[in-house]
C-alpha cells in the first residue's frame, strides 16, 4: 500500500505531461477583417469555431480586452461566461469604423472539412450586436476566400500558411 | 458682493463633483505613472527621422518570415507584430535599423487598466462616461472662477504672481498652488471634455473621402523595398502605423498612417494609392489624448502627476478653508434689528483698527447667542431694548472725533434712551500723542454726566490696538456679564510693503510754524502721483509715518510740521541732503486728483498742501481754485517758489489764501463759506473738492459744506463723498 502512495505523484505527473503534450495539430491562417466605415466605438469582434448544431466548440480570437463589454457579446458570453477560461493570448486591441486588423488564426486540423463552422460576432457599444455578422463552413476552399460581412464587418479575407 | 457669487459657485461646484473628482484625480495619479515608468524600458528610438521607412521594413522581412504590422509610438518605441517560427503572432519592440528584438511587449498591468476603466468611466460604462466627461467640464469651471478670485485676492489679473499674505497653512498653499497648477488643471479638464465629447459623437461629424490619386500604371517595379523612393524617402518619425499587405499580389497595398494622413502604397512600385487628410477633429483627438496621458513625454506626465496630486490637496484645503469660513462668518451675515438687540456696540474710527476690533467682539459676543447691534458712533439713535452699549473710539488730531463720529456730542444730547444702560468705553490712540485717546476721555464724561447711563468698567485706553490689552478687557468685561467671550486675531491683513532707497535731494530749514519741506528722489524706478503717500520708518520698531505727498519732476515732496516728540518729524528733520532712506509709496487712489472734472477746488491748511503743490504742476485745462489757511503771511512763504510759477503763468488757477492770526484772522472753514458760489458751480457741475490737512478743518469744511448744500441744492455730503466728488484726506 505505502508503495504505491509513493507512485501516485509520479503517475500524476506522467500524467500530466502525456495530455500536455497531447496538442491537436492546428492549421495557422491568416485573417484580415475588415470594418465598415460606422462612426462610435471601438468593435469588440469574437471568432469562434461552432459544430453542426451552432453550439460553441471554441474560441479563436477576440478583438477588445476590456472584459466589462464581453457580456454584450450575448451569445458567446452564454459558452464562455460559464467557465472564463483565459484568452490573453488570442485577444487583441478593439478597431474602430473604417480601420482592419491582421491576426494569424490557430484552426485545429480536426475541425477543418467536418461539418464545422467559423462565427464571426461582432457588438460595438450603443450601436448594436451582430451574433452572426459573418459565418461560413470551415472546409479548405472557404478558408481561402474573402467573404462578405452583414453587421459592421465589410469583409474578411483568410490564407492559411 | 460679487466676490460671494464667485466663492458660491466656486464652492458648490467643487462639493457637487467632489466625489467624482476624488476618484479622476486618484486614479488621475496612478495613470500618471504609467508613461513614466514605461518610458524607463529605454526602448526609445532616439534617431527616428534618420531611419527610411524602407529599411526599416526591411530589416523586419530578413528576420521574420511574415510581419503584419509597424507602429511607432509616441514614447518613440517601434512595436512590431510578427509571425514566429511557430506561427504564433508575437508583439515585439525592435530595433527598426536592425530589425533586431528589443524586448517583448508586456500585458499591461492590472492595475493601469483597472484605473482607466474607473478614471474613464468608473465601472459604469456609458453612463459612466458622461459623468466623468461633465465633472471634466465642471472641473474646468472651477478653475475659471477659481481664478477669478484668485485675481480678486491679490487684486487683479496682472498681480496673480505677486506675493501671497501670510495666512494659515490651507489657504496659503491654496493659492500658491493654484497659481502654479492652474494652466496643467484647465488642460486637464479641457482635454478630458473633449475626450468624452468624442465618445458620444458631440463632435461635427468629419467624413473621410479617400483621394484617388492617378496611379502612373508604367512606374519602375522595384526588387527591393529600400529602393522604392517613397519608402526611402518616408522616414520613422513621420509614421505612426503601417499595415503590410495581406498577401504578395499587388493589388494589396501597405496602409500606412503618417502623422497628418493615411495612405495606401503600391509594395512594388511606391505609388500613393489613396491618401485622406486627417480632419480637424482627429488632430485634435490625437493631441487631447496625448496632453491627457502624457505618453511620450516623461516631464508633461510628471507634471501631470503633480496637477492631479494637487487637486486633491486643493479638495482637502478647500473643504478646510470653507468650514474655517463658516465657523467665522456665520454671525456677521445678519445682524438683527436695532430694536431688538441688548448689546450696542458704537464705533467711532477712521483707519479701521478699531472697527476691526469692534467688529471681532460683535462676533465673539453674538456667538454667546446674545443680540448685538454694531454702528457707527453717527448713526447714534435710541434702541428699545439695548442694556449695554460699549463704545469704541479712536482719536484724532488734539482730541477730534473720527469723521464718522464728529455728529456723536450733538446727538447724545438730543436722543433720551427708553432704557437704564450699562456701559464701556475703549479709547484707542497711540502714547505718541500728547492728546491720547482724548476723543473717548470725552464720550466717558458725556456718558457719565448722564443719569441715564452707569459705567460697568472704568475707561479703558489701548495703545496702538494692543491685543493683550484688548483682549484682557474682553475677558473682564464678560465676567461681569457672566459670558465666555473669545475674541479672534485680528481681521486685517498686515500690508506689505516695498520699500525702496530714496535720496533726499534738496531741504528748507523750519518756517515760523516750525514747517519744512523734503524733496526725494527714488533710487529705483517706481510709479507713484501727487495724493499718494510716503510710509518712512523712523526707527527698527516696525512703527510707520505717512505723509501726504506731491509728484514733482519725478521728484517726491513732502512738507513736514516737526513736533517736539513726534518720532517721524524728528526723523525726518535730522536728515541731510544726500542722505539716503527706506521708504515705500503707499498708493492712495481715493485721493488722486480726478482725470474726469472739469473744475477742481482744492482746500487744505497748514501741511496739507503738499498734495495740491504736485497736482497744479500736471493739469492745464482745469479751472482751479486753491484755497489754503495758515497761521501768518510768513507761513506761505516757504510754498512761493511752487506756487508763483504756476499762478502767474496759467489764468484758470487761482490762489486764495487766508490767514488766522494776521488781516482779518479768518480760517480756511471761512473762505469757503465766503466762495460759497464758486463752491456751489463746482459741485453742481460735477467738478470735485478735495480736502487735506488737519482732521478739524475737515470736520468745520464739511460742516459748513454741509451748510451750503442744504441751503441751495438737494445733494448731501455723503452722496457726493460715494460718488468721488468729495475726496478727503486728513490726519
Amino acid at each position: 500500500m505505502k508503495k504505491l502512495i509513493k507512485f501516485i505523484p509520479a503517475i500524476l505527473l506522467v500524467g500530466s505531461l502525456l495530455t500536455a503534450f497531447t496538442t491537436v495539430d492546428k492549421q495557422p491562417v491568416k485573417c484580415l477583417i475588415q470594418l465598415t466605415n460606422y462612426s462610435g466605438e471601438g468593435a469588440y469582434i469574437v471568432v469562434s469555431i461552432v459544430n453542426d448544431k451552432a453550439n460553441y466548440e471554441e474560441t479563436l480570437y477576440v478583438i477588445g480586452k476590456d472584459s466589462e463589454w464581453y457580456s454584450e457579446i450575448t451569445e458567446w458570453w452564454k459558452f464562455y461566461g460559464k467557465s472564463r477560461p483565459n484568452i490573453d493570448a488570442i485577444s487583441g486591441e478593439t478597431i474602430s469604423g473604417g480601420e482592419r486588423t491582421l491576426s494569424v488564426l490557430q484552426i485545429p486540423k480536426d475541425k477543418i472539412d467536418n461539418g464545422y463552422s467559423i462565427r464571426f460576432e461582432t457588438s460595438v457599444e450603443d450601436k448594436g450586436y451582430f451574433a452572426d455578422d459573418i459565418q461560413f463552413e470551415l472546409t479548405s476552399e472557404n478558408l481561402k476566400a474573402k467573404v462578405e460581412g452583414k453587421g459592421f464587418i465589410r469583409y474578411v479575407r483568410m490564407l492559411p500558411q | 458682493m460679487t466676490i460671494s457669487i464667485w466663492r458660491y459657485s466656486h464652492l458648490v461646484l467643487a462639493l457637487v463633483s467632489s466625489l467624482f473628482l476624488l476618484v479622476a484625480a486618484v486614479t488621475g495619479v496612478i495613470l500618471a505613472v504609467e508613461p513614466i515608468t514605461y518610458q524607463t524600458k529605454g526602448y526609445a528610438v532616439h534617431d527616428l527621422e534618420d531611419v527610411p521607412l524602407g529599411v526599416a521594413i526591411n530589416a523586419l522581412k530578413q528576420n521574420y518570415d511574415e510581419v503584419l504590422g509597424l507602429e511607432v509610438e509616441s514614447s518613440g518605441f517601434v512595436k512590431a507584430q510578427v509571425l514566429t517560427m511557430d506561427l504564433e503572432t508575437l508583439d515585439i519592440y525592435i530595433d527598426p535599423k536592425t530589425g533586431g528584438k528589443l524586448g517583448e511587449v508586456e500585458e499591461r498591468p492590472y492595475i493601469y487598466t483597472f484605473a482607466t476603466n474607473l478614471h474613464r468611466s468608473l465601472f459604469l460604462k456609458s453612463v459612466g462616461r458622461f459623468f466623468v466627461g461633465l465633472i471634466s467640464l465642471l472641473l474646468f469651471i472651477i478653475v475659471v472662477t477659481g481664478l477669478v478670485l484668485l485675481a480678486k485676492r491679490q487684486g487683479g489679473f496682472k498681480k496673480i504672481f505677486n506675493k501671497v499674505q501670510k495666512d494659515y497653512f490651507e489657504l496659503r498653499y491654496h493659492v500658491i498652488l493654484s497659481r502654479w497648477f492652474l494652466i496643467p488643471i484647465i488642460i486637464l479638464s479641457i482635454t478630458g471634455v473633449y475626450l468624452s465629447a468624442e465618445k458620444f459623437d458631440l463632435l461635427p461629424d468629419s467624413i473621410e473621402v479617400p483621394q484617388e490619386m492617378d496611379v502612373d500604371h508604367s512606374a519602375e517595379v522595384f526588387a527591393d523595398i529600400q529602393d522604392v523612393p517613397f519608402f526611402k524617402e518616408t522616414t520613422l518619425d513621420d509614421v505612426r502605423q503601417v499595415e503590410f499587405p495581406f498577401s504578395d499580389d499587388p493589388e494589396d497595398y501597405y496602409r500606412i498612417a503618417l502623422s497628418d494622413r493615411e495612405i495606401q502604397v503600391n509594395q512594388q512600385t511606391g505609388a500613393i494609392v489613396t491618401s485622406i487628410n486627417y480632419p480637424f477633429t482627429v488632430l485634435a483627438s490625437r493631441l487631447s489624448l496625448v496632453l491627457h496621458t502624457g505618453e511620450g513625454n516623461v516631464l508633461w506626465s510628471i507634471i501631470l502627476l503633480l496637477a492631479s496630486a494637487s487637486i486633491l490637496f486643493f479638495m482637502y484645503s478647500g473643504f478646510v478653508m470653507t468650514l474655517k469660513r463658516r465657523k467665522k462668518g456665520k454671525v456677521s451675515i445678519k445682524m438683527p434689528n436695532k430694536d431688538e438687540c441688548e448689546y450696542i456696540i458704537l464705533v467711532g474710527s477712521e483707519t479701521g483698527t478699531t472697527f476691526d476690533f469692534a467688529q471681532r467682539f460683535y462676533d465673539g459676543l453674538s456667538k454667546t447667542g446674545k443680540k448685538v447691534y454694531l454702528a457707527e458712533l453717527n448713526k447714534y439713535t435710541t434702541y428699545a431694548r439695548a442694556t449695554h452699549m460699549i463704545i469704541c473710539t479712536a482719536t484724532y488730531g488734539e482730541g477730534e472725533p473720527p469723521t464718522n463720529a464728529r455728529k456723536f456730542s450733538t446727538l447724545f444730547s438730543n436722543i433720551k434712551q427708553p432704557n437704564t444702560i450699562s456701559y464701556a468705553v475703549i479709547g484707542f490712540g497711540s502714547l505718541e500723542y500728547p492728546d491720547y485717546c482724548k476723543f473717548a476721555i470725552q464720550i466717558d464724561a458725556l456718558l457719565q454726566a448722564d443719569s441715564n447711563f452707569t459705567p460697568v468698567m472704568p475707561l479703558c485706553k489701548v495703545d496702538s490696538a494692543n491685543h493683550e490689552t484688548l483682549a484682557n478687557w474682553v475677558d473682564q468685561w464678560g465676567n461681569r456679564q457672566g459670558l465666555k467671550i473669545s475674541l479672534e486675531h485680528t481681521y486685517i491683513k498686515e500690508v506689505e510693503r516695498v520699500k525702496i532707497p530714496f535720496e533726499l535731494t534738496e531741504r528748507t530749514g523750519l518756517n515760523v510754524d516750525d514747517t519744512f519741506l523734503l524733496k526725494f528722489r527714488p533710487k529705483q524706478k517706481i510709479t507713484f502721483t501727487s495724493g499718494d503717500l510716503l510710509a518712512v520708518f523712523p526707527d527698527e520698531s516696525g512703527l510707520v509715518r505717512q505723509y501726504s505727498i506731491a509728484k514733482i519732476n519725478d521728484e517726491v515732496l513732502l512738507s513736514v510740521k516737526k513736533h517736539e516728540m513726534g518720532r517721524g518729524s524728528n526723523y525726518l528733520y535730522a536728515l541731510e541732503v544726500g542722505d539716503v532712506i527706506e521708504a515705500a509709496i503707499d498708493v492712495n487712489a481715493h485721493f488722486h486728483f480726478p482725470e474726469k472734472s472739469a473744475m477742481a477746488i482744492l482746500i487744505a491748511n497748514g501741511t496739507g498742501i503738499a498734495p495740491f503743490l504736485g497736482m497744479l504742476q500736471h493739469t492745464r485745462q482745469k479751472q482751479i481754485a486753491l484755497f489754503w489757511g495758515g497761521r501768518t503771511r510768513n507761513s506761505s512763504l516757504i510754498y512761493e517758489n511752487f506756487l508763483n510759477g504756476i499762478i502767474t503763468t496759467n489764468e484758470k488757477i487761482s490762489f486764495m489764501p487766508c490767514f488766522s492770526r494776521e488781516d482779518e484772522k479768518r480760517y480756511v472753514q471761512d473762505l469757503v463759506r465766503e466762495q460759497q458760489n464758486v463752491v456751489l458751480h463746482t459741485l453742481t457741475n460735477d467738478g470735485t473738492v478735495m480736502i487735506c490737512g488737519s482732521l478739524a478743518m475737515q470736520h468745520e469744511v464739511l460742516d459748513v459744506l454741509e451748510t451750503i448744500l442744504i441751503e441751495n441744492t438737494t445733494l448731501t455730503i455723503e452722496e457726493l463723498q460715494n460718488k468721488g466728488l468729495i475726496k478727503t484726506d486728513c490726519y
